[in-house]
């Protein structure tokens, strides 16, 4: 029992490690990177070091503490920069950024890595989770002009060609901050959505509703269509069954036996009248013992309920 | 120079009376007032209601207590951090809908559903009102999100209509939970004529078959099957439709008889009184009193109209192609809204008023609860279209 417990435990732990390594994989994603910054972003100490933006997809906050972010992983796993414990800020609330400098000055913050960025070279970034193996994100970064960043083209999204490989050129673009759609943002959405684009599309291509309650009733009536033929069928199925073993229970056969034989073909009135007749017949009646008793109820005493105490006593005359 | 103790009394007593409700009143907050009070009267004068119409009346004349909005005494609904604004939270973030739900499940029997599945066709079918209402609130000038968080009153389903507002037009959604709440207490007098209007006099006097005894096993199967194909069919549904169907296994597994009764008993009326409390003093004059209300308020009722008439009509087609002996009386075809279980009621007083002995109630449950689940899946596709 002891050993089912401990194995148990184990069990838990492990399912709960893999959960979490899985959880970061595919929500936690490198969403725009910048390797020269001159007059770009600015950090709390007043520099413009380079700087890489990470992001949540998920519906839910996400913990990034004890991840790791480096440019090297052939290098041991102890020169990687780890983010930090124990700071409120690691947790990223659902599907917003969070922006570290690549400053080579872990001693300056949570946010500020122990590497840099190299603006001369191409520059590998990879996000590896606590247990030093799984690769949460990686990307390849071109050396890029200064001031201009390499981002997705859509927040946490990657896009697959028909192969199921990375579309690199789908999936990501440089930006400018000075061509439409190809601005700059850190710390904020790389698509800026100011509407719903399905009531957009609702409003343009559905004016009168009428797509909609077409649409729309026939999935209601799908959905309660679906479940009237299961019941259906669960019915017809339990209604067999019930009377097979009431076929059995009276022995007889069901393919042998007439249908108008059927123990269950009797009506509700039929039933009734045969119910009646037994009562009749065999006179019974409830006979109550007609005994009155009367017990006397006992109570532990207790000051709290005690009337004495809870009465007001007057002062006597 | 040192202040005189006159004018120190005269300047506290105008700085108290800038707080009364005397100092910061509008005729507005007068209307609303009369309205609560109109709801209370309602509720318990004509019985319409009351335990929905009590709260919610109250809680009109709560929201509308005038007060100094700019001295930050954090009392009001909208006022993060107040009282009434944390009470509020399981309105604008959606999770009371879902508790009533589970205790409606606990407290339906889907018995006549079950005996006889095809009532649940009707169900679907007086959904039209939602859409229907969607039309002619597109027609008037709503976007379609705002369109489909009004059209769904038309469900006839406080829970549902409250959820579903808070999620696509949380600005009316004040307006759209009392329209509701008020049209599901007017059920007895909207829905009659509409009944008579589409109905023969012989088709009213059609006799249905007893329904047949349901085992426990089917009411078992019931809330499991149903919860997994109509939750995949459309998940979005998931919150309503798995809290109904689960509260409904609670009470039929037999196992779980004190949790089904929290959850039909103190739970739902717990969450009830919140609920209904909370969205009354959401009506605040101020956002209340507007032309989108006087809309509302008009598009819920000609939701309510469209969803009694497409039940009923829907059930007149129905019987086109079903045998003789298995005609379907269409005055249980209002009952498939969802207003639970008075629109059932409904249909049996009618029924008996054209014969005294042909008694609907049971047949008129299968459409009714198949509308409390058919409301939930429009619901989920509304979310899924516009969300």
């Amino acid at each position: 029992m002891k050993k089912f417990r401990i194995l148990s435990l184990i069990a838990i732990a492990t399912a709960s490690l893999t959960m979490s390594g899985q959880a970061r994989k595919g929500a936690l994603h490198i969403n725009e990177v910048m390797t020269l910054n001159e007059s770009n972003f600015v950090d709390d100490f007043g520099q413009r070091p380079a700087w890489i933006e990470l992001y949540n997809s998920k519906f839910a906050p996400l913990e990034i503490s004890s991840v790791y972010l480096t440019t090297d992983t052939t290098i041991s796993p102890e020169l990687w920069y780890a983010v930090p414990l124990h700071d409120v800020n690691t947790r990223i609330p659902k599907r917003q950024h969070i922006v570290f400098w690549a400053d080579g000055m872990p001693s300056r913050g949570t946010f500020h890595t122990s590497f840099k960025l190299d603006p001369a070279a191409v520059n590998e970034i990879y996000l590896i989770d606590s247990d030093k193996k799984t690769v949460i994100d990686h990307v390849t970064v071109p050396v890029l002009e200064p001031n201009t960043t390499y981002a997705r083209a859509k927040d946490g999204i990657t896009v697959f060609d028909a192969d199921g490989n990375v579309d690199v050129n789908a999936t990501w673009e440089v930006r400018n901050d000075i061509d439409e759609g190809k601005y700059i943002t850190p710390s904020s959405n790389n698509v800026i959505l100011d509407r719903n684009d399905k009531v957009d599309k609702f409003s343009r291509l559905d004016p009168n509703g009428f797509a909609m309650a077409v649409m729309a009733m026939a999935i209601v009536f799908s959905a309660l269509a679906v479940l009237c033929i299961a019941f259906m069928i669960i019915s017809k199925v339990g209604a067999r069954s019930s009377k097979t073993k009431k076929m059995k229970s009276h022995g007889l056969n069901v393919k042998e036996t007439p249908r108008d034989e059927h123990p269950e073909s009797d009506s509700g009135e039929a039933i009734a009248a045969i119910v009646m007749a037994l009562h009749e017949h065999l006179n019974t009646h409830d006979n109550e013992s007609t005994i009155l008793t009367i017990n006397k109820v006992k109570r532990a005493y207790s000051p709290w309920s005690s009337k004495i105490y809870s009465m007001r006593h007057l002062p006597g005359k | 120079m040192e202040q005189s103790l006159g004018s120190f009394f005269a300047d506290n007593l105008q700085e108290f009376w800038n707080f009364t409700g005397f100092a910061n009143a509008t005729w507005q907050h007068f209307v609303m007032l009369a309205v609560g009070l109109f709801f209370i009267w309602l509720a318990i004068k004509k019985n319409f209601e009351p335990m929905l119409l009590v709260p919610i009346g109250f809680g009109i004349l709560i929201g509308n207590i005038p007060f100094n909005t700019t001295a930050g005494l954090e009392i009001g609904i909208y006022e993060e951090g107040s009282v009434l604004n944390i009470l509020y939270n399981g309105v604008s973030a959606g999770w009371y809908p879902p508790l009533i739900f589970l205790g409606i499940g606990a407290m339906t029997d889907f018995s006549a559903l079950i005996a006889n599945p095809k009532l649940m066709l009707i169900g679907a079918a007086a959904q039209f009102g939602i859409f229907g209402a969607y039309m002619v609130a597109l027609a008037i000038g709503f976007a379609p999100d705002q369109a489909g968080a009004i059209a769904i009153i038309g469900g006839a389903d406080g829970p549902t209509a409250i959820f579903i507002s808070s999620k696509l037009a949380p600005n009316l959604m004040g307006a759209i939970a009392v329209s509701a709440y008020s049209y599901m207490a007017l059920v007895p007098v909207i829905q009659p004529p509409i009944m008579r209007l589409f109905t023969t006099k012989k088709e009213r006097l059609i006799r249905m078959k007893p329904a047949r005894a349901v085992s426990q096993n089917e009411k078992i199967i019931f809330p499991i099957v149903g919860m997994l194909l109509t939750c995949f069919v459309v998940p979005s549904g998931l919150p309503l439709l798995g809290m109904l169907f689960f509260g409904n296994l609670l009470r039929e597994s037999g196992v779980t008889t004190r949790l089904a009764k929290t959850a039909s008993n103190a739970l739902t009326d717990i969450v009830t009184i919140l609920l209904g409390m909370t969205v009354g003093a959401s009506t605040q004059a101020t956002t209340f009193l507007t032309k989108e209300t006087i809309f509302i308020f008009f598009l819920g009722f000609m939701a309510f109209i469209i969803a009694s008439s497409s039940g009923v009509l829907f059930v007149k087609l129905f019987n086109l192609f079903l045998p003789k002996d298995k005609k379907i009386n269409p005055l249980i075809g209002n009952a498939g809204v969802s207003a639970v279980p008075m629109s059932a009621r409904i249909s049996n007083n009618l029924g008996l008023e054209y014969d005294p002995s042909n008694y609907l109630l049971m047949h008129a449950m299968g459409p009714n609860v198949a509308g409390v689940i058919g409301s939930a899946v429009a619901a989920g596709v509304l979310l899924g279209f516009l969300a």
